[in-house]
């Protein structure tokens, strides 16, 4: 589904993304975690081409991300991206917010699009807040909506960028559920998180990263009980005396 | 003081004074509707990619948004026929108007624009809308909410400044006062009766602006 072939990545003189290799397998959920800065942000950003890379291959459903001429929209319509600040357009209800690329980039009709979009927001939970606009709601809420905006467009792959960093403690766990949902019900994932728990019930592999290298990768369990590298054992027992 | 007002001259002159306002109002119309081309084109070359836009686009706003609007006209007026090329007075204004508020405009179009966060834009690209859509269904609903309000203010400002004309023996509202004043001297009843001409022409504009800030003001964010 997502196959990384010795990708590199500068930021100018910065080497944010080192010889990565992945192969994420359709229907697998891989937690990406390591020390901020490190280019989680980047590696995942790169599958839906949110940034570019300078050397390496990658394919995405088959598609070489490598190559010219990619079709960017089509790539997109096929992977949502939920971000760390939700970044839903505030002057849209939570339905509208939904509806809008179902709308415009699958062209799908309005009131099909409607019924789709209240079908989605109800999965996420959100089934009494449909016509709410996202500054009358919790940042829990907003997040839930903005997985169900991805959710909407029917994706084969989806990418989170720390979901639930920006979130106040109590409502970590309702997003959190959405996410076992999902995860429970096939779809592919790739989830920067730190939230050990998460990895822990769904992940099928943690990844490593530290300083734009793949430093290891493993088992859920076997990773945060048993690290294999010295700078992974450093990032675990900061992250659990935190 | 009202006693030797003389309305009877006012009343003589109001068919030239009706010229003179017709003449502003067209003037400062067509000024408009070209300075908001030239204002959104500069807007986009200055958020464009390339540097040359850019910095073109910036050399533009800041050498007009630095230097007194009557040297500008004058510039024109004195400069352009050395140049070789002869155009009447009143495009001459119209030229001067249109880049002066021109470079106004795009900055209060780029406030608006970048009012709306990166992050929204992303999301936007993200999920597969293309440039056109972006623009259309997430950034110009929100720039215009807090663009209106300020464009019209801007529309003030051209209008008033459309005074300047008279400078440079344009046949607008304050260029008939002046006639009247020196035909006549009777500097009061002319400029009272053109500053009263502006007046009206500021309440109509001044409705309207408040109008479109209750309207189009969308809720806050966050
Ligand atoms: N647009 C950018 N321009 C320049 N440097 C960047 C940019 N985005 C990220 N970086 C740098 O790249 C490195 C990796 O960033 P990122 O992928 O966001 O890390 P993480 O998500 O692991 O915290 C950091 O050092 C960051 O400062
Ligand atoms: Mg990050």
């Amino acid at each position: 589904m997502i196959k990384f072939e010795g990708v590199h990545k500068w930021f100018g003189k910065l080497h944010v993304l080192n010889d990565i290799n992945l192969h994420v397998t359709s229907g697998e959920v891989v937690v990406i975690c390591g020390p901020s800065g490190s280019g989680k942000s980047t590696l995942i950003r790169c599958v839906n081409r949110l940034e570019k890379f300078q050397k390496g291959k990658l394919w995405v459903d088959d598609v070489p991300l490598h190559d010219h001429g990619v079709n960017l929209t089509q790539l997109r319509a096929e992977i949502s991206f939920v971000f760390q600040q939700f970044h839903l357009y505030p002057h849209m209800t939570a339905l509208q917010n939904v509806i809008l690329a179902p709308v415009n980039v699958r062209k799908m009709n309005k009131a099909e699009a409607a019924d789709l979009g209240r079908e989605t927001l109800t999965r996420v939970d959100m089934a009494d807040k449909f016509d709410s606009y996202p500054a009358q709601l919790s940042g829990g809420q907003q997040q839930r909506v903005a997985i169900a905006r991805g959710l909407a467009m029917s994706p084969k792959i989806m990418l989170f960028d720390e979901p639930t960093s920006a979130l106040d403690p109590e409502m970590i766990g309702e997003v959190l559920d959405v996410m076992v949902q999902l995860a429970d019900e096939g779809m592919t994932m790739c989830v920067v998180t730190h939230e050990m728990g998460f990895a822990r019930q769904v992940a099928h592999r943690v990844i490593f990263m530290d300083e734009g290298e793949l430093v290891e990768t493993g088992q859920p369990d076997s990773f945060f009980d048993n690290p294999q590298t010295e700078r992974a054992a450093q990032f675990i027992s900061k992250i659990l005396t935190h | 003081m009202l006693e030797n007002f003389n309305f009877r001259i006012i009343w003589e002159y109001m068919p030239f004074f009706l010229e003179g306002l017709r003449n502003t109002f067209l003037i400062s119309i067509v000024s408009l509707v070209l300075a908001l081309l030239v204002g959104i084109s500069a807007c986009a070359c200055r958020l464009s990619q390339w540097r040359l836009l850019r910095g073109a686009a910036t050399i533009y706003i800041e050498s007009i948004r630095s230097t007194p609007l009557l040297v500008q006209i004058y510039f024109f007026y004195f400069g352009l026929p050395t140049l070789g090329l002869r155009i009447p007075e009143i495009q001459t204004g119209i030229l001067a108007l249109m880049l002066n508020s021109g470079a106004y405009i795009a900055e209060i179009v780029r406030a608006g624009i970048v009012s709306v966060s990166a992050g929204q834009i992303e999301a936007g690209i993200a999920s597969g809308l293309n440039y056109f859509q972006r623009m259309r269904f997430i950034i110009l609903p929100q720039a215009l909410g807090v663009t209106v309000p300020p464009l019209l203010g801007q529309a003030i400002v051209l209008f008033k400044d459309s005074a300047l004309l008279s400078m440079i023996a344009v046949a607008e509202l304050t260029r008939s006062g002046q006639v009247l004043s020196s035909e006549r001297f009777m500097p009061s009843e002319a400029f009272l009766t053109v500053a009263f001409f502006y007046l009206c022409i500021y309440f109509f504009l001044k409705s309207l602006a408040d109008w479109s800030q209750k309207k189009l003001i969308f809720r806050e964010a966050y």
